[in-house]
């Protein structure tokens, strides 16, 4: 309980505040001394304060200097410039500013003298007067704190931070927690009021209800697939969430059937639809020792296959390293990048290269890539389902859907696309991100940074394809950071049924119907529960306006809503038409070493006796003619503009993501990743300028110019156009370019976009 | 598909025909009726061997796939013209006006190997066989890999190409062979491009003093070795301390002067050396020495600092050795190495020291500018001081990478276009690399000592590139096509070894026959390569160019600032550390030895000051730049070693179109600037407007985009997958074919 008399005090002030709709802390500012700009949240409390501090800025240039706070919740650095500019109070992030590190996510303190410098833990007394403070970060960050020599109290403070970060207890995690949400009592329920009280972006699809998972199906045009919600009280799978789409034309009572065929319950569920007809499903493997009644098996296949009439199986854990593997491998990366303290890289430079290789990370991004890039032309050659099975389905699974959608997918590259990417194939899919944040150290075993690994392989597609993107490496970054954070309800459950349980309120307030209010009038006690959990895509209660507006590509028009980014306004293609359900089993393929095999006995039900005339009717089958057709898509040539984007894997090709893990140790050297959009801008602005001139202009010579204007229309008409768009990311790259034999063949579209070639 | 390379040799339509619209099949067999099977001739140019029915192979697998055509062989290239090649014709993306896209330059061939009977030997010239291979691997210094097919053939033509190929690439042979001396013979000279260019060749002493004028040097121009009487190796005219009289230059021949690179605002200099062929009779050659340094000190009232580099940079053996292990990773064959060689990549990348090589010439770099920056020292670069090896040995190999690079750092001027060039010219030409001799070019085993010196300094430079961007005006492309340059025949800047050899060279051989010297293109008159489009490329639309009046002001301010300062400084207490003082020249060996010794025991840390002060400060792409010398910030230079690797081309991606959508939109930023002006101001001016490279549109672009810009559509497989089953993978051609209408039909 670190709540203590204090934090009432402010907690009074708080109420008015937050019967308005916006938290505004400012009032409640602790005003000792000079430090009128720093703002407690609930259940904080400052311990420590010491000034003035150097804080080296990023990509170089004088160092900022201000007041370095130590308190219940985080590490805060209040520079002091900035205290003028911020008038703005709405636009302060509520939990982390800019220059804030919270305590969860410290991993090491060191102080540094001239002369010396210690690691300090709780228990360790500091002797010397340090001149540096310096932070490691579980999220590979490293922070340093000069003292300046009228700087008071430096070890007072570092000791403080030594004393409070503790990272391995698990009763430090909800203290933690605690005084960042509040705790039980009034405050609490105000700040959980507040969060629940924040409007949602309506382009965020959460994956919780019904219509949710319906505008999903309706997006991409996929038409023969239901929502079902057998699932409801998590009676049939615990680790699924309550919604899930499978063939239309199986019922419930059947499918009720199937959840015991496979581990954990988890059936094939559908996941997304290819433009060119094909179905992404994901499953977990089979249950072997169960009796497979003949009625069960049909289920069974009609749920593997949908409509189609061919279904490719990968084995997505075939030949990818396991997850200690993964754990091991991002282990040694952070060896490799932060180096021991103090000295900032401890591998010789010129053999950074062979260690980098030891490491072995890149080749694990490398397998990911390499299968989700193989599925993904399997999905473009149209009309099949293609199941990721998975011994659990809640690992590498979601990796590779994912960056499968990513790669095939343009609004998966979006901002909003990719958070309901993440939303729907990690958040409610049930990737344990609990057990493998090990946030609270107890599950050791259990710790793989499959989502880092996940970060890092779309950061890779990132900078093959920078104007397929409009996500940016910095929304990559934060991400990545606030991952380590054990604060927000995407990260701190397993699966839909534990963040259900725990944030109840807050899911429903994620329903549109007005779930929040009935909530409050259903009259649930205030305090009732634990902390609300805010959820991480709620970007302005830990985000500077800034840095949010770095989460996207400089663009000055919005995504051009009218093109479908899936294509679903096109005609069903003539197989699609002829539906073959009724046409007993289909071809069943094996995706394994890089090819396909036919795979009938895969099936456990088909092995058993009394399927054995469905395996007849399957040789008779015409469909293995398909088999060739996919073997080449595997092996033919990238699809174009319009095919998914399909990143090379070549030793060159891969780079370490240096913004990220080489933070830490070439600090100012890395420049911030923001600088090189700055051109963008600079240059956007400079065309918006110009043409308000030249609006201006032609309006004043209306009668006059008109032969002038038309004179370079034509040379000038395209190019306006072509900036309309987005800058630098391709949004409507499907359909604006395409390749030139493409577009003789489909001139309607081309004249449409005036970007094809003249 | 099979059919074509292994039985039926008279197909006539070679797989890619697939990938055309029917309409263009239409349009390329009108034109093939009219095309002539010879290749455009550059002046001068003489075809001396052609076969037909070669099979240029596009793929280097099994699938034996290719293009039927004639190779030829001239005095200036080996050329390869397709039967059908008008689809190439159609769109040429970033076409060098001399050569086309399967003209290999004779100079820049590597390697030729010839596989005959599965097997696979390197052809070395001088063997006169009367057997020729069935299969050709040519590789280049580009490092493009050709691989032609003989087996359809004549059999006389295809033994005659060999020979002649073999002969005229691989042979020892004289000066006088190579092409720009036929085609300056015929070529009509364009005195008037070159002389219009803002490169100053330092040619003639004027150059010299603009230079010495603009950084506001102390020194005098000399030219005591005008009609090179001292020495054929340096240029007629050049820059020495003033108290360097012509007695002193004529003393040694020109070795153990100090020659004058570059001044610093504060004062100091950077000097180079050739080092006195031997120190033997004691007394007066350090006597001499004595003098000479105190000619650097006293002229510019600075201390000065000897840098050795033999003693920390790789020797030219070396170099090449590393060279060459390097560029083996890009010329894999086979696809299926590739993938092989992949999971060692990084491993086989150290092993080369290639990126080793540049790092230490960077670092010793920064270290110099650490010394004329922060310490106000000048410097003299010497080139193995104590290693008296090759009698030959002059300052024109590291010393020309390591002064060319001080200065790029330092000076904004030198990463302008116009300025690189210059630099070029005055490092490098007037400094008297022997370009012809580096780069091998005419198979003289005996006297050329082959090493890249040349690339490594573009190496160098374009990690500064990379890391600094906005700073130069220049970009990658210009790198990558001026390193192509060295192996076309053509150009002056790269095919002597010294001033004196070129213009030797360019006399008229036979005094009666000719009437007036040669006149050979300089590689700075880009437009005999590309057009104004394509030249657009050189330019990085994100350069921070340079405010002018306010550099004017800050630098006289500065430099008198300076002067006042370091005047008593030097005087009283010079700095200890890097001084070179009178009392030191006795035992020069000792004390540099010593010296050398404990400062290369840790040499990051001398400079990491001058990182730190320069980090404090907000960078500034107009003052000093430095380099990143840690493991991961220096890298391979993609565009230029992997634009040929079909593996390696991202479709629709990478960088390249980022910077071509800014470029672009500074474009369209021009243009409406204009139109603006045009309508405020009602002025009719016919400006010509700015053009900017248009391409193929954006998404069909490849990554390494102005090299192989268009569909080098590849049948590779687009994953690599580990082992490959061939389980019904012999699909037939039509197939693919009719999908594709499909597909697309449905589309």
């Amino acid at each position: 309980m670190l709540t203590g008399s204090k934090t009432s005090f402010k907690i009074k002030q708080l109420v008015p505040d937050f019967k308005d709709k916006t938290l505004n802390f400012s009032n409640t500012a602790l005003r000792s001394g000079e430090t009128s700009d720093f703002t407690c949240l609930p259940g904080e409390r400052v311990l420590q304060r010491t000034q003035p501090v150097r804080k080296p800025r990023a990509g170089g240039g004088s160092s900022l200097t201000g007041a370095l706070l130590c308190t219940t919740f985080r590490v805060a650095f209040v520079p002091e410039e900035g205290l003028s500019k911020t008038e703005d109070r709405d636009s302060v992030p509520v939990f982390l500013g800019e220059h804030d590190v919270a305590l969860a996510s410290i991993e090491r303190v060191v102080a540094v003298s001239p002369s010396r410098w210690k690691v300090l833990s709780a228990r360790s007394s500091l002797r010397f007067r340090p001149e540096e403070l310096v932070l490691f970060c579980r999220d590979l960050r490293v922070l340093r704190f000069h003292f300046e020599k009228s700087c008071a109290g430096t070890a007072e403070i570092t000791s403080a931070i030594a004393r409070v970060y503790q990272p391995s207890v698990p009763a430090s995690l909800s203290s933690f927690q605690r005084s960042a949400l509040g705790s039980v009592g009034e405050e609490g329920w105000e700040m959980k009021q507040y969060l629940s009280n924040r409007g949602t972006d309506p382009q965020m699809n959460w994956f919780e209800g019904l219509q949710d998972w319906e505008r999903e199906l309706a997006r991409t045009g996929a038409t023969a697939w239901r929502v079902s919600s057998v699932n409801d009280r998590f009676e049939m799978a615990t680790s699924l969430p309550k919604f899930n789409v499978v063939p239309q034309r199986i019922l419930d009572t059947e499918l009720k059937r199937s959840f015991a065929h496979f581990t954990e319950g988890r059936v094939p569920r559908w996941c997304w639809r290819h433009p060119e007809g094909s179905d992404l499903l994901r499953a977990a493997s089979f249950q072997s020792n169960i009796y497979h009644e003949k009625h069960d098996a049909r289920n069974l296949e009609a749920l593997l296959f949908g409509r189609h009439p061919q279904c490719v199986i990968v084995e997505v854990g075939e030949d990818m390293p396991p997850l200690s593997e993964i754990q091991a491998a991002h282990s040694r990366l952070r060896a490799l990048c932060l180096g021991d303290i103090p000295a900032s890289l401890s591998v010789p430079d010129e053999k950074w290269l062979s260690s980098l290789e030891a490491t072995r990370w890149l080749d694990h991004v490398r397998s990911c890539l390499r299968r989700s890039a193989e599925v993904s032309c399997l999905l473009a050659e149209g009309d099949l389902a293609v199941v990721l099975q998975e011994a659990e389905d809640r690992d590498l699974n979601c990796v590779v859907s994912s960056l499968v959608q990513i790669m095939s997918d343009p609004h998966c590259r979006t901002l909003p696309g990719f958070q309901n990417l993440v939303q729907k194939e990690w958040v409610s899919a049930g990737f344990r991100f609990l057990h493998r944040n090990n946030y609270t150290r107890d599950s050791d075993k259990e710790e793989s940074p499959v989502f880092l690994l996940f970060l890092d392989c779309v950061w890779q597609l990132l900078q093959q394809f920078p104007s397929r993107f409009e996500i940016t490496e910095v929304f990559l970054l934060t991400l990545h950071d606030r991952a380590h954070l054990p604060l927000y309800s995407t990260f701190l459950f397993n699966c839909q049924r534990e963040r259900g349980r725990n944030t109840q309120h807050l899911s429903q307030s994620y329903t549109p119907v007005n779930g929040w209010q009935e909530l409050v009038n259903g009259g649930l006690a205030p305090g009732w529960g634990g902390p609300s959990f805010p959820s991480v895509w709620d970007w302005a209660l830990h985000c500077t306006p800034e840095r949010r507006d770095s989460f996207r590509k400089p663009s000055n028009a919005p995504l051009s809503s009218g093109i479908a980014p899936n294509g679903n306004s096109e005609m069903p293609s003539s197989h699609e038409l002829s539906d073959c359900s009724g046409s007993g089993p289909g071809l069943l393929l094996l995706f394994s070493k890089g090819s396909l095999v036919p795979a009938p006995h895969l099936l456990p039900w088909r092995n058993a006796g009394g399927a054995a005339s469905s395996w007849k009717n399957h040789r008779r089958a015409p469909s293995c003619d398909g088999l060739p057709r996919l073997e080449r898509a595997l092996k033919g040539q990238p699809l174009g503009p319009r095919g998914p984007l399909l990143p090379l894997l070549l030793g060159p090709c891969l780079r370490v993501w240096r913004g990220c893990y080489l933070r830490g140790a070439l600090q100012i050297q890395v420049p911030p990743p923001v600088s090189s959009h700055l051109h963008v801008d600079f240059l956007a602005s400079e065309v918006e300028r110009l043409r308000g001139r030249l609006a201006l202009a032609k309006g004043l010579d209306r009668h006059g110019n008109c032969k002038r204007a038309e004179s370079r229309g034509t040379n000038q008409k395209p190019r306006q156009e072509t900036t309309n768009h987005n800058f630098l990311f391709d949004g409507n790259g499907r359909t604006g370019c395409c390749p030139e034999r493409r577009y003789t063949q489909t001139p309607t579209r081309g004249q449409k976009h005036p970007k094809l070639p003249p | 598909m099979l059919s074509l390379g292994s039985g039926g040799g008279k197909s006539t339509k070679p797989s890619f025909v697939s990938y055309v619209t029917p309409e263009d099949m239409k349009i390329k067999e009108k034109e093939e009726g009219l095309r002539s099977k010879h290749p455009y001739l550059l002046p001068g140019e003489v075809v001396f061997c052609s076969a037909n029915h070669v099979l240029k192979y596009t793929q280097e697998d099994a699938s034996q796939r290719g293009v039927y055509g004639t190779l030829l062989c001239t005095n200036f290239k080996i050329a390869f013209i397709s039967d059908e090649s008008a689809s190439q014709e159609t769109a040429p993306p970033f076409r060098n006006k001399l050569l086309s896209e399967n003209d290999i330059p004779l100079t820049c061939v590597d390697h030729i190997y010839g596989v005959s009977d599965e097997k696979k030997k390197l052809i070395i010239g001088g063997q006169v066989k009367s057997k020729y291979p069935s299969k050709l691997i040519i590789q280049c210094k580009d490092l493009r890999v050709f691989h032609f097919s003989l087996t359809y053939a004549k059999e006389e033509e295809a033994k005659k190409i060999f020979q002649g190929i073999v002969h005229h690439s691989l042979e020892p042979k004289s000066l006088k062979c190579v092409f720009a001396f036929s085609y300056c013979e015929t070529a009509s000279p364009s005195q008037a491009s070159r002389k219009s260019s803002l490169t100053l060749m330092f040619e003639t002493k004027e150059d010299w003093s603009v230079e010495l004028g603009r950084t506001k040097g102390n020194c005098k121009v000399s030219s005591a070795n005008a009609d090179y009487v001292i020495s054929e190796k340096l240029p007629q005219f050049f820059v020495v301390p003033f108290a360097v009289s012509d007695d002193d230059i004529l003393r040694f021949l020109g070795k153990g002067i100090p020659f004058w690179c570059w001044s610093h605002h504060s004062g100091c200099a950077l000097f180079k050396m050739a080092c006195l062929p031997t120190i033997q009779e004691d007394g007066i050659s350090q006597k001499y020495m004595h003098r000479m340094l105190d000619a650097v000190t006293q002229d510019q009232l600075c201390p000065v600092k000897i840098e050795d580099l033999s003693s920390c940079l790789p020797a030219l053996q070396d170099l090449q050795l590393s060279y060459n292990k390097f560029k083996q990773l890009f010329l894999i064959d086979s696809t299926t190495e590739f993938w092989v060689s992949d999971m060692k990549w990084f491993s086989s990348l150290e092993n080369s020291g290639w990126l080793e090589i540049i790092r230490q010439c960077l670092m010793k770099a920064v270290e110099i500018v650490d010394y004329l920056e922060s310490a106000h020292t000048s410097v003299l670069i010497v080139e193995s001081f104590f290693v008296p090896a090759v009698p030959e040995e002059h300052c024109s190999d590291l010393c020309c990478v390591l002064s060319s690079l001080v200065q790029i750092m330092l000076d904004p001027y030198y990463r302008t276009r116009s300025g690189f060039q210059s630099l070029i010219q005055k490092e490098w030409v007037a400094g008297g690399h022997s370009f012809l001799d580096r780069c091998n070019h005419l198979y003289q085993k005996e006297k050329e000592v082959p090493a890249p010196v040349f690339l490594l300094f573009l190496e160098c430079v374009w990690q500064l590139l990379q890391q600094h961007a906005p700073a130069f005006q220049f970009s990658e492309t210009y790198l990558t096509v001026l390193s192509d340059s060295i192996n076309i025949p053509l150009f002056s800047t790269f095919l002597f070894n010294s001033q004196h050899h070129r213009d030797t060279a360019m006399k008229p051989g036979h005094p009666e026959a000719q009437r007036s010297p040669l006149n050979f293109p300089s590689v700075w008159d880009w437009s005999l390569q590309f057009d104004c489009k394509a030249q657009s490329l050189f330019t990085n639309p994100l350069y921070v160019a340079k405010p002018i009046q306010d550099k004017a002001l800050r630098k006289t301010s500065h430099q008198k600032h300076q002067r006042q300062l370091s005047l008593p400084n030097t005087l009283s207490k010079p700095s200890p550390r890097k001084g070179f003082f009178k009392e030191e020249t006795d035992n020069l060996k000792k004390i540099f030895l010593g010296k050398r010794i404990s400062k290369w025991l840790n040499p990051t840390e001398s400079s990491k000051e001058l990182y730190e002060s320069w980090q404090r400060k907000p960078l500034d792409y107009q003052g000093l730049l430095l380099p990143y010398l840690d493991g991961p910030s220096v890298r391979v230079w993609m565009q230029r070693y992997l634009r040929w690797v079909p593996e390696a081309q991202i479709f629709g991606g990478g960088s390249i179109t980022t910077v071509n959508r800014v470029l672009e939109l500074a474009s369209e930023i021009q243009d409406l600037q204009k139109e603006v002006e045009r309508r405020s101001c009602r002025m009719n001016s016919s400006t010509a407007w700015t053009q900017v490279y248009s391409g193929p549109p954006l998404s069909a672009r490849l990554s390494s985009f102005p090299f192989t810009a268009t569909h080098a559509w590849s049948f590779k497989p687009a994953i690599p997958s580990s082992i490959r089953q061939s389980l019904g993978s012999v699909s037939s051609l039509a197939d693919k074919e009719d999908d594709d209408c499909q597909g697309s039909g449905v589309l």
